[in-house]
């Protein structure tokens, strides 16, 4: 009797022992529970398509109004590079007259600049839980793809901290040692430190350099950009190399940030590669019967010279919201007439300034006594890719570049202005001075959201039409921006 | 008192415990001899002559003893000698007998009397019971009586009355509304507040637990109070850690009605009450009088310097005027509000004999919110079985509930905005949409609030829950038992509202979209599973060991479905069918939530010669809620008691006849926290794909190295009982420490994102609770009895190591019209934060403020705010009597609070900061009366203007003292003889008052778009 009691309750320490280790170790999994309204981190960086799915949902936020579909193309910088005329009238201009006047303290342009600081970083912070989560994932890729989604995140990554830096950080050639943005280097749950511009700019250079090395199998250098719609079915995820930061796209950031950094052996040699490559056919400049033969269907952005370009589905709405002649009464963006005929387009050989200027032909449609520009206006055929694009770099930029980095003496670089100016249908400058390269750079930049940093890189006044008071003299007030007030107070 | 009773006292031990024990057992086996005893019978309850199972019968000063089986049969086997053999069992009288070696016939037959007071002395935490004697912890348990002696609205309600440290936060804002949850608290709060909305739950809520299962607050709201068998309050460490992650902020056990055995028996309960509202607070001025202040606010004057305007304005304001004279003064306030009437009903019908007992019930509920249209009904049927075979039991609780609530549609803020110079109704008594339609700018367009009330709105919910408790036990020694239980419940709860297309809010809206219907539904399926092994056993007549082990899951999923439609065009027809579309940018809503939690529990206690007491608690929690990083969390707790009165030098006194010291220390978590906030969450780019076809990125941050939010909590506290059982006193002293705290917190922008969930600083509570309890008449024999009872509690938060974490709350708080709340290191939680001011400077009529140095300034900086007040007051309690004579009882309990302070929102926004829309709303008399002005220099109010901004100073704070009469009942329990000829075996009636009054040093408009009620209930109670 007793030995059974005592055996039954062997038993029963034996059953429930077993019973609490079964459950104890299936917990740990029970307890793994995913959201099913949301995508969870794990189920959607399990598979190759899923990182392809970030990435490119990475490439799309860059089409937001703050960033690169208005604020950093067309609008917020371009009206600090002084490129609009700015109206009278306060109630349909009164934001962007204190913009003009570089009040960045105004209520709006806190607001303003605060959106675009975060929505950067917050890019930025998708690249890095991209980047965090594909190390240990390597064996989920195919081909190549592991090396080119992480080359391209870390780009990414680089070209958005780049932008940020050369908007808050200081005039780079002045005060290079100076406190400017914080870098993210990884995902990190701590703010990361604010360092000194020099410290940020070489962490860029670490980021894309080792883009480059990633992207060093990029098809992009073998079959070129590969635009054309191949229609089979198969993945494109490998083809519209410009849509994305292809290897060229990274060389050529590589070039414009080694001249923002002072490096102009650097700017020059990558400049040069790309110029290079396109020498060799991979990038083309623009078939000139697609901008001087048929008027109505030009390509005003030059698509064949995009080395790297967003893609925005909705486009158009770039003139609509912010060229277009027929906004008027409300605001609309265009060149002033008195820099249009006196230094842009007109001037003679001093200037370089020519009315047979493709880029003037193409994009510079006169209503009234006014031209405006149509640059961002949709191409007749509207299932074209090349009418979504917001280029980002291009091969243009890679000559001014050159011509900028050839020597200390800026009148060394004649030879690159001149190629460039010979595929634009004017005649080549006798001389290059740092006046007329920044007429190249408007002429071949404007409503792209790169004049400002021109300005800022070379710390020259910004040209503006007299009627606005002359240009604007150097100063850091006007090209440091303050740090966004939710940077400082948390 | 006997300690082998204990045994039986249901306490749950360790799987590892029970080979541990295995030797104690062998050990206590019974050694025969031959000059043996044996005595054999039955024990059986005096009430129904059932008999008893489990009791303990022993040799008394010696270790032999057995206990009845499953008949109620023993058999006492021991060395031949006199002695006295002791039957003792739970929750009955012991009974002692005397062998005299040759009366063994004389033990055949014992009957067992139940010991009504007793039963009170046990503690049930949900887990285990334990005598309150034997246990360590701060609780307070309250038995269904207890708890409809001082009011019968809901469980939640008694219990602030009774218990000190329960505290259910008057909402200023929504009154009392009676499908509003309350928030509650015991012992304060551990979260930082203000972040309700953020994490979904409200993270200072403490657990509740039905009948052994974890339950929501809106449960235990419709709960019927006469299912109620008794309520416990866990309060400290000791008592919560077996609950682990979930208890930082206590625990209130309910147990309902268990069928007792015996014939069919009926019972019904009902409750008939009557509410209506308190607008005492209210202080709004006349038509007369809102005319004159409009006037001299500038209504009436034309600042363009236009003539035209000018007469237009003239014209306006003789129009008012002749009204007025004719008499119009319109009241608005009692337009909204009705006289609520309340009834509720329960039938419980319950029986059966030893093996199978069985318990079936209907209630039914229906209350009527003082605001038209607001109702809430209750239909609840449940089944609750107990089956009993030889060492097994089986216990079933099922129930069925439906929810119906409404609310209306307009708040009752806008009947005290509108202006008692409008008319209700027009010359044909019919309600114009407008009380006055602006032309040409010439004052504000005026909505009626009559005219959106009458139109066919709805605002109404309905809601159907299954739920299923299910508890297999198995004695499988006199010492040891097993218990498996698991829980299911089902609640499906359909949310809809409707606005018709005539309602004022659609004027400016186009034709086809007027109108808006919206349908929210949740679907919520939670389970919950909990396997425990309990022992209990005396030791040499000194050891009392009592332990449980044991393991516990839950899954709680809920579901929302949501979507809305308009473009109606009709107010009658109001069938979603006749919506045009959907709202432009529309879509439909749907969020879902998993949460799943499994953990290891074990308790212990042991008690040396019913002197010393130990408690302890360990429990392992893992929680889906929680990252990979720290997914398991150790919740452990100590206690310490001594029952002096046991000690020798007290035992021959008749003084005390309680008197326990006590102590506890533990870290009970707390995890009210949202589901997924330890993991990123992605979301498609939805607004544009490319040629690469869809994107995705981060839709929120998680932090997987998320820290759980446990409280250290420290208790030391005594419970007496002295002069002849006249006196009772509680004391407790507690202090906690939350660290770390878990918040939403305001990132720097470089972050990439702008919150995120993360551990910031401590929070550190400290704070004591008193009862006090006399009888100066006690003469329980002769059923009469006085009691005189006072509580009091005190409790005092500050912040620690925060830093800068939440500054955004900080700027936002300081920009906002109203916010005082701030979140700085060492300050309170509760703390009133504002710029000291000096008053309004007679001279001038501006205020002066005192800067942070002390000196004066006539200009606001908000950088010069400081601590001006503490909404917690310094005491806080219940004092009340109770007066029992025979069948007759009258109670009368009160609240009152010292010591507080509060920010006089009403003299904020309805005196001062009166802006150029609100002086359009009908405004508090003080706005008129006590305004600066040449002839009235010493005012405490600036001027009468439009423009003015008044910043929040200390001005409007103010000393809050209060005391409510909370509660008033008469009751009468009919005899016997009285009511035996109706086969009627109980009778009771009740009249119970509660909220009659509130007497208060503040005046402030409190119940903003709900009424505060009055209530009147009566209570009939029958058994047949």
């Amino acid at each position: 009797m007793r030995e059974m009691k005592i055996m039954r309750r062997n038993i029963l320490y034996v059953l429930a022992a077993s019973v609490c280790l079964i459950l104890t170790t299936g917990c740990s999994e029970w307890l793994d529970v995913k959201p099913y309204d949301k995508i969870a981190e794990d189920d959607l960086l399990s598979t190759e398509e899923g990182y392809m799915k970030l990435l490119n949902g990475i490439y799309i936020e860059l089409n937001r109004d703050m960033l690169y579909g208005g604020a950093l193309s067309v609008e917020m910088v371009e009206i600090m590079g002084g490129a609009y005329v700015i109206g009278s009238d306060n109630a349909v201009w009164g934001n962007y007259r204190d913009l003009s006047e570089y009040k960045y303290g105004s209520d709006y342009w806190r607001a303003r600049l605060n959106e675009t600081w975060n929505k950067a970083y917050s890019l930025i912070l998708n690249c890095n839980l991209l980047l965090e989560n594909i190390e240990g994932s390597r064996h989920l890729f195919t081909e190549d793809n592991f090396n080119v989604i992480k080359g391209e995140a870390l780009a990414l990554r680089a070209m958005l901290h780049f932008d940020m830096l050369r908007l808050f950080g200081p005039v780079f050639s002045r005060n290079s040692s100076q406190q400017s943005i914080p870098y993210y280097k990884a995902y990190s749950m701590e703010p990361q430190p604010i360092r000194p511009a020099v410290e940020i700019a070489e962490l860029i250079w670490h980021d894309l350099m080792e883009a480059r090395i990633l992207l060093s199998q990029d098809p992009v250098r073998t079959d070129g950009m590969m635009m054309d719609d191949v229609g089979s079915g198969t993945s494109v995820f490998m083809k519209y190399r410009s849509l994305r930061l292809n290897y060229y796209a990274v060389t050529a950031l590589l070039a414009r940030s080694a001249l923002y950094f002072g490096n102009k052996e650097s700017a020059l040699r990558y400049a040069l590669e790309v110029i290079e490559a396109a020498k060799n056919g991979v990038i083309s400049f623009v078939d000139k019967s697609l901008v001087t033969g048929s008027p109505d269907d030009p390509d005003r952005i030059f698509s064949s010279e995009v080395i790297f370009a967003l893609s925005h589905s909705q486009r158009n709405s770039l003139f609509k919201d912010y060229y277009d002649p027929s906004r008027i009464p409300n605001f609309v963006f265009r060149m002033d007439n008195e820099m249009m005929s006196n230094m842009i387009y007109g001037g003679g050989m001093t200037t370089g300034g020519s009315l047979d200027d493709y880029r003037y032909r193409v994009n510079w449609v006169a209503t009234g006594a006014n031209r405006y520009f149509y640059k961002y206006s949709d191409m007749v055929d509207t299932g074209n890719i090349r009418n979504t694009m917001i280029p980002m770099i291009r091969l243009g930029e890679m000559y001014l570049i050159a011509a900028e980095a050839k020597s200390e003496d800026i009148s060394a670089g004649l030879s690159y202005v001149n190629t460039l100016r010979s595929y634009r249908g004017v005649n080549p400058l006798s001389a290059l001075t740092r006046e007329n390269l920044q007429y190249e750079y408007i002429r071949e930049l404007y409503g792209e959201g790169q004049i400002f940093f021109m300005y800022k890189r070379m710390f020259s006044p910004i040209l503006r039409s007299s009627q606005a008071g002359g240009p604007v003299e150097p100063e850091d007030k006007v090209f440091v921006i303050p740090l966004p007030d939710s940077e400082i107070e948390n | 008192m006997n300690m082998i009773d204990m045994k039986w006292n249901v306490s749950h031990s360790v799987v590892a415990f029970i080979t541990f024990f295995l030797l104690f057992m062998s050990g206590s086996a019974l050694a025969q001899n031959s000059g043996t005893a044996v005595l054999k019978g039955t024990v059986t309850d005096s009430s129904d002559g059932f008999p008893l199972i489990g009791v303990s019968v022993i040799v008394e000063g010696k270790k032999y003893g057995v206990i009845t089986d499953l008949d109620g049969n023993y058999e006492l086997r021991f060395p031949k000698q006199t002695a006295t053999i002791v039957f003792s069992y739970v929750g009955y009288d012991d009974v002692e007998k005397e062998y005299n070696l040759k009366n063994e016939a004389s033990f055949s037959k014992i009957v067992m009397y139940m010991n009504a007071t007793e039963l009170e002395d046990v503690i049930v935490t949900g887990v285990y019971e334990r005598k309150k004697e034997s246990f360590t912890g701060a609780s307070a348990t309250f038995k269904t009586d207890q708890l409809k002696a001082v009011g019968t609205n809901n469980v939640l309600q008694s219990l602030k009355t009774l218990d000190p440290s329960f505290k259910m936060m008057e909402s200023a804002q929504f009154g009392s509304n009676p499908n509003m949850m309350p928030d509650v608290e015991i012992r304060g709060k551990t979260s930082v507040m203000g972040l309700k909305e953020e994490y979904g739950t409200d993270p200072n809520q403490p657990l509740f637990i039905l009948d052994g299962f974890e339950t929501t607050i809106e449960t235990i709201m419709n709960l019927n109070m006469n299912r109620v068998a008794s309520v416990t309050i866990l309060k400290d460490a000791a008592s919560t850690a077996i609950y682990g992650s979930k208890a930082s902020n206590g625990v209130v056990v309910i147990e309902t009605k268990a069928p007792a055995r015996g014939r069919l028996q009926l019972s019904y309960k009902g409750d008939y009450g009557l509410s209506m509202a308190d607008l005492t607070d209210y202080n709004l001025m006349n038509a007369r009088e809102k005319l004159q202040f409009e006037t001299l606010a500038g209504v009436y004057t034309d600042r363009s310097g236009s003539p035209f305007t000018q007469i237009q304005l003239d014209a306006l304001r003789n129009e008012r005027l002749k009204e007025i004279e004719r008499g119009v003064d319109t009241y608005w306030l009692s337009e909204p509000i009705r006289s609520g009437v309340t009834h509720k009903h329960n039938i419980y019908a319950e029986g059966g004999e030893d093996k199978i007992r069985y318990g079936i019930g209907l209630s039914y509920g229906n209350v009527a919110g003082v605001m038209k249209g607001s109702d809430r009904q209750t239909l609840e049927g449940n089944v609750d079985l107990i089956y009993r075979t030889g060492k097994f039991q089986f216990s079933n609780k099922l129930t069925i509930d439906y929810l119906e609530t409404a609310n209306p549609t307009v708040s009752f803020s806008e009947y005290a905005y509108a202006n008692p110079y409008y008319r209700k109704y027009n010359a044909l008594g019919k309600v114009d949409k407008y009380l006055y339609y602006s032309e040409d700018g010439i004052g504000s367009t005026v909505t009626n609030p009559l005219w959106d009330a009458h139109l066919n709105n709805w605002d109404k919910a309905s809601g159907f829950g299954f739920t299923n408790n299910f508890i297999f036990e198995w004695f499988v020694t006199e010492d040891l038992r097993m218990r498996a239980k698991f829980g299911l419940s089902k609640s499906d709860d359909d949310e809809q509202t409707r606005l018709s297309p005539l309602h004022s809010s659609f004027d400016e809206v186009g034709e086809t979209e007027k109108g808006l219907y919206s349908r929210t539904q949740i679907q919520q399926l939670v389970y919950e599973g909990d396997v425990s092994v309990t022992f209990g056993k005396l030791i040499a007549q000194k050891h009392m060991l009592n332990a449980v082990g044991g393991f516990n899951f839950s899954n709680n999923s809920q579901h929302v479905y949501g979507y809305s439609a308009n473009g109606f065009t009709d107010d009658q027809f109001d069938a979603p069918s006749f919506a045009n579309g959907y709202p432009v940018d529309g879509k439909p809503d749907y969020r879902e939530t998993l949460k799943r939690a499994v953990s290891f529990y074990v308790n212990g206690g042991y008690v040396y010669d019913d002197r010393y007491l130990m408690d302890f608690n360990y429990r392992l929690d893992g929680a889906s809620m929680f990252g990979t990083g720290n997914r398991f969390r150790n919740t452990w707790s100590v206690g310490l008691g001594w029952n002096v009165h046991k000690e020798h030098f007290l035992k021959d006194n008749d003084f005390f006849s309680f008197f326990k010291i006590r102590g506890s220390v533990g870290n009970p978590g707390n995890q009210n926290f949202s589901a997924y906030q330890a993991f990123s969450t992605y979301k498609f780019n939805g607004w544009m794909t490319n040629i690469f076809g869809t994107g995705v990125i981060l839709n929120a941050l998680g932090n997987a190295e998320l820290a759980w939010q446990e409280t250290v909590n420290y208790d030391i506290g005594a419970d007496l009982t002295f002069w002849g059982e006249r006196v009772n006193l509680t004391l407790d002293y507690f202090w906690k420490d939350t660290d770390p705290l878990l918040a939403i917190i305001t990132t720097r922008g470089s972050m990439g994102v702008t919150s995120v969930a993360m551990n910031a600083g401590r929070q550190h509570t400290k704070g004591w609770e008193a009862t006090f309890k006399i009888s100066p008449i006690y003469r329980p024999a002769e059923r009469i009895n006085w009691n005189i009872s006072i509580n009091a509690a005190h409790s005092r938060s500050r912040y620690a190591d925060i830093g800068n974490a939440f500054s955004a709350l900080n700027e936002s708080g300081k920009s906002s019209l109203v916010g005082t709340t701030r979140y700085y290191d060492g300050g309170s939680p509760t703390a009133i934060w504002a710029v000291r001011s000096a008053g309004i400077d007679p001279a001038t009529g501006q205020e002066v403020f005192i800067k942070k140095d002390g000196s004066y300034s006539l200009t606001y900086d908000v950088s010069d705010e400081v601590v001006v007040g503490d909404t917690q007051p310094s005491v806080e309690g219940i004092f009340g009597s109770t007066l029992y004579f025979k069948g007759l009882s009258v109670g009368c309990y009160f609240r009152y609070r010292v010591g507080g302070q509060v920010f006089n929102t009403s003299l904020f926004q309805k005196v001062e900061n009166i802006g150029t829309e609100d002086v359009y709303n009908n405004q508090d008399k003080r706005a008129l009366y006590d305004r600066w002005s040449p002839d009235n220099r010493e005012a405490y109010f600036k001027g009468i203007s439009m423009v003015q901004k008044t910043e929040k100073s200390s001005r409007f704070v103010m000393d809050e003292n209060t005391l409510t009469g909370e509660s008033v009942n008469i009751g009468y329990e009919f005899p016997d003889r009285m009511i035996r000829r109706l086969r009627i075996s109980a009778l009771n009636l009740q009249l119970t008052m509660t909220d009659m009054f509130r007497a208060s040093t503040v005046r402030v408009e409190r119940g903003i778009d709900y009424p505060f009620a009055r209530s009147v209930t009566m209570s009939l109670g029958i058994t047949f």
